[in-house]
């Protein structure tokens, strides 16, 4: 199980809560069976906990913080030795018990960590931002170890960042302020968070925006449409819907003679949603205008990654000789060097432009 | 009280692993081992009085008393508050009573080490010729390691009640100064609260309890009775402390 949530959501109180170093200032909470507030002990002795900052006494050996997780939980002597030899193998650390602590990089100290919390054979295993800090070899291998701890325990691991614990974690909760946005499997989350599928159609549609909108929600299944405005002589259009409706979109701009050039189907990643939860936006972009109805100066001019096109797709060329041809109109005789314009960009001022011809001149 | 002699192996350990306790050792040693010889000849060599003195009855005894036990428990509170050491064992089944009265024992066994030069310097003594009373000495010990005891608790409430390590130790001193001084303070009174100043005093003075039997040599139960307590209030009010954390 994941926890999942930005920076000061919840995720860290929530694991102090079940293992009980924290009150819940309300409800209740039983782990493994036992109250966490009332049976507080039988709740510790059977959960292995991390917090984040990986505490271990630097001045100790690894083995001799494994010893002394042993003694704390009871283990007798010859059971603490056998399990910590197999868990320092588990998590590949055999051959640095004897090491001191405070000489371990931080991965190695994470996985020593993992291994305290480990040795009493918990069921319930906390690991709180397990994989924080790491370069993403540790990262990987802390992953692969807890996907591996998974099949012997009940690992409950928290991360702010998705891929995380989306790697790791069959069923995960997303926390926001300190409340549950979502929970479930993968699949189970993109449902409820807001499906947001929908048919991403660039046509031609000339000047009948709001014609093509009205047409594109007249097909069946077709919840909303949004304009996003044009780009180049073509509009864009994001077409809701639950299913894949990319024939019936098809077959209407092929009926209405509309050029396409785009016709694509789009279920978002977990990982928009999860944006979505931590932008606070919800299902549906308030920004949105309802009913699919254009925005306000929809048709405006392109977006700005396009208009950025006297830079990009625009040619300046400085004549070498002050009497370049097809300069229209004629300079002054005192003016200053022409500058021939050719615009390259198809898609400004129209289709029919021809782009063989400089788009404009001045000084 | 679960977990605390766990606790109490590992403080001991992590103090002999640190060069702080080595250093803190060396230099009381030092110091008092000085104040000892000194004592012998101040005496003319009256070797019960120099025992009686370094245990307890002279200057030395109380300004090591006052500085070491802050230096020795500082850390052992505030420091794990802050690493998350702290987090990591209220998580484990070791009890907030068995936690803090390992750590109390930890520093108290630093302080024993210390005080025990004393019973050395006695053997030698004998060794050399001279008529120690042991009785002295074991009682003498015994006074020493329960105002250390009481010195330290007060340590791990200063230990509690700060974040940094270093503050925990002034604090600490403070509240050790306060209670050594206190006799001082109450000659500052007048008139008719100075009787009421007088008796509290007489009631709370470490000083007067520690020297009246110990380090003569007797035991009075009412004496251990009053170390006791006090070092169940300290305890007591160090445990709240750190149970305070998990809500403050």
């Amino acid at each position: 199980m994941g926890f999942l949530g930005v920076n000061g959501a919840g995720k860290t109180t929530t694991m102090r809560i079940l293992t009980g170093y924290l009150p819940a200032t309300t409800g209740s909470v039983r782990v493994a069976g036992f109250d966490v507030l009332r049976q507080s002990m039988e709740v510790r002795k059977r959960i292995g906990y991390l917090p984040e900052s990986v505490p271990l006494y630097r001045e100790h050996r690894v083995e001799e913080m494994m010893r002394f997780q042993a003694r704390l939980h009871g283990m007798t002597r010859a059971d603490a030795k056998r399990r910590t030899g197999d868990v320092l193998e588990r998590v590949d650390l055999l051959d640095r018990a004897r090491t001191p602590v405070g000489k371990l990089s931080k991965g190695l100290r994470q996985r020593v960590g993992i291994a305290v919390a480990l040795l009493p054979n918990p069921e319930v295993l906390i690991l709180d931002e397990p994989t924080s800090g790491l370069d993403p070899m540790q990262r990987v291998a802390v992953r692969e170890l807890l996907k591996s701890l998974a099949a012997d325990h009940t690992v409950l691991l928290s991360s702010h960042i998705l891929p995380e614990v989306e790697a790791v974690a069959p069923r995960m909760i997303i926390i926001h302020r300190g409340r549950i946005a979502a929970a479930g499997t993968r699949a189970e989350l993109v449902e409820q968070l807001g499906s947001g599928t929908h048919v991403r159609v660039e046509a031609f549609v000339g000047p009948a925006v709001a014609d093509a909108i009205r047409l594109f929600e007249s097909i069946e299944g077709v919840s909303r449409v949004h304009d996003r405005g044009k780009l180049g002589i073509h509009h864009q259009f994001e077409v809701e819907c639950e299913t894949d409706l990319r024939e019936d979109v098809g077959a209407m701009a092929a009926a209405k003679g509309w050029a396409l050039r785009e016709l694509s189907w789009h279920a978002p990643e977990l990982e928009q949603l999860f944006s979505r939860v931590a932008l606070e936006l919800g299902s549906h972009d308030p920004a949105e205008p309802q009913g699919g109805q254009p925005a306000p100066g929809a048709e405006a001019p392109p977006a700005p990654a396009i208009e950025a096109g006297p830079g990009l797709l625009s040619l300046s060329v400085s004549g070498p000789d002050d009497d370049a041809p097809a300069s229209t109109p004629p300079p002054a005789a005192d003016a200053a060097p022409k500058r021939i314009v050719y615009n390259l960009n198809p898609f400004d001022q129209g289709a029919d432009r021809d782009l063989g011809k400089p788009k404009s001149t001045d000084s | 009280m679960k977990g605390a002699w766990t606790i109490y192996r590992r403080e001991v350990a992590g103090l002999f692993f640190t060069p702080l306790a080595w250093v803190l050792l060396c230099l009381a040693l030092l110091f008092h081992g000085f104040y000892f010889s000194y004592y012998l000849s101040g005496t003319g060599g009256d070797v019960n009085l120099a025992l009686s003195l370094s245990l307890g009855g002279g200057f030395d005894f109380w300004i090591l008393l006052m500085i070491l036990p802050p230096l020795l428990t500082m850390r052992m509170i505030s420091e794990e508050a802050e690493s998350g050491m702290l987090e990591f064992l209220l998580t484990a089944p070791v009890s907030d009573a068995g936690l803090v009265v390992g750590k109390a024992l930890a520093a108290t066994t630093v302080m024993t080490l210390l005080w025990s030069s004393s019973v050395v310097f006695a053997a030698v003594l004998a060794w050399q010729g001279g008529q120690p009373d042991w009785g002295q000495v074991v009682g003498g010990l015994l006074g020493a390691v329960l105002v250390s005891a009481l010195f330290c608790s007060l340590g791990l409430v200063a230990s509690a009640m700060s974040s940094v390590a270093l503050l925990a130790a002034f604090l600490a001193f403070v509240f050790n100064l306060l209670a050594v001084a206190l006799p001082v303070v109450q000659s500052q009174f007048q008139g008719s609260l100075r009787e009421v100043a007088a008796e509290f005093v007489r009631r709370v003075n470490v000083i007067d309890h520690l020297q009246r039997s110990f380090s003569a040599g007797a035991f009075d139960s009412a004496d251990a009775v009053f170390f006791l307590s006090w070092i169940g209030v300290f305890l007591f009010l160090a445990i709240r402390l750190v149970e305070s954390r998990r809500w403050r």
